[in-house]
């Protein structure tokens, strides 16, 4: 085999594509041949850097297909979002109205009724005591604790 | 001119005239400011020793004065009453308590209050509280012991 039918097979050669007879032919004129040689490394280097960008661009394209995959997953989000506020806006008021309420019923009384008693003062002069059933006493104490008028009724305590 | 016919002394006359008048305007003012009562009626026992929330601020006074252990407040209502306006509260027991501020002096509260058992008159009593003042009346006999009237005027 001469070097010009060489090297017409070595693309060949490297791809795989050429019967096993003809190829052992090739390989053992290449492998004789420095010029031959050479173009065989020089054609495996350039498939090595195709084989190289190609992946690179797979990869690239997969980049993009996540990037695009993030991209509308955050825009089903917003679009989420804005729905919900929109929902809460719509009808807030009633779990608000709700929790006002309950807390109204429980913290307010017109009377001041569940609240504990806040005495100002204990303060108090009794100008008078009668009774026709009991006996009456005045407790007092002194000024930091509460007068008290006691009641026994006549017969019971 | 007319003011050398004027007596001598007639200017300081007027004027001690108007102070007077302004200090019986002021005095009376507060005798009409309606009157704010509040009674709570609590029943005291030795069964327990549950105190009610509504009297924890004047737990310990209780304690100091009476030997029950356990406090149980029945009812709690407040009306606001004029100078010489009645205010009847239902009390356990068929009993009532009538209330009446009666006029009184400025930051004072007086009251006239009875307390009747049916026909009986338990108890006719005037007193005299500082507003925001309190004053406890007790002995009836309820269930297993006895009420304790919290009465306090604002």
């Amino acid at each position: 085999m001469d070097c010009a039918k060489a090297v017409k097979l070595i693309e060949a050669l490297i791809d795989g594509r050429l019967p096993p007879r003809e190829a052992a032919e090739v390989r053992e004129h290449v492998d004789g041949c420095p010029s031959c040689g050479a173009e065989e490394e020089s054609l495996r280097r350039v498939g090595a850097l195709l084989r190289l960008w190609t992946s690179a661009r797979a990869a690239e394209g997969a980049g993009l297909d996540a990037m695009w995959t993030r991209v509308a997953a955050g825009i089903e989000e917003r679009r989420g979002e804005r729905r919900l506020a929109a929902i809460a806006r719509k009808w807030l008021w009633i779990p608000a109205a709700a929790a006002l309420a309950v807390f109204t019923l429980l913290f307010y009384s017109p009377d001041g009724a569940r609240a504990p008693f806040r005495p100002k003062s204990f303060d108090v002069s009794v100008e008078s005591l009668e009774s026709d059933t009991a006996t009456l006493a005045l407790v007092d104490k002194g000024e930091d604790l509460p007068r008290v008028i006691w009641i026994i009724e006549d017969g019971k305590s | 001119m007319a003011s050398r016919d004027r007596k001598p002394g007639t200017l300081p006359r007027i004027a001690a005239f108007f102070a007077v008048l302004a200090l019986a305007a002021g005095a009376a003012t507060p005798a009409e400011t309606p009157v704010s009562v509040e009674l709570g009626v609590a029943v005291a026992s030795n069964d327990g020793s549950r105190i009610d929330p509504q009297l924890a601020n004047i737990r310990a006074k209780l304690k100091a004065m009476f030997d029950y252990t356990s406090y149980r407040m029945l009812d709690r209502r407040k009306r606001t009453l004029a100078v010489g306006e009645t205010g009847e509260f239902g009390l356990p027991g068929g009993r009532s308590m009538r209330v009446t501020p009666v006029p009184s002096a400025a930051n004072k509260v007086r009251l006239a209050v009875q307390i009747r058992e049916g026909q009986r008159n338990l108890l006719t009593t005037t007193l005299g509280l500082s507003r925001g003042g309190m004053v406890l009346v007790g002995g009836p006999s309820y269930q297993n012991g006895v009420l304790i009237l919290i009465i306090s005027a604002d």
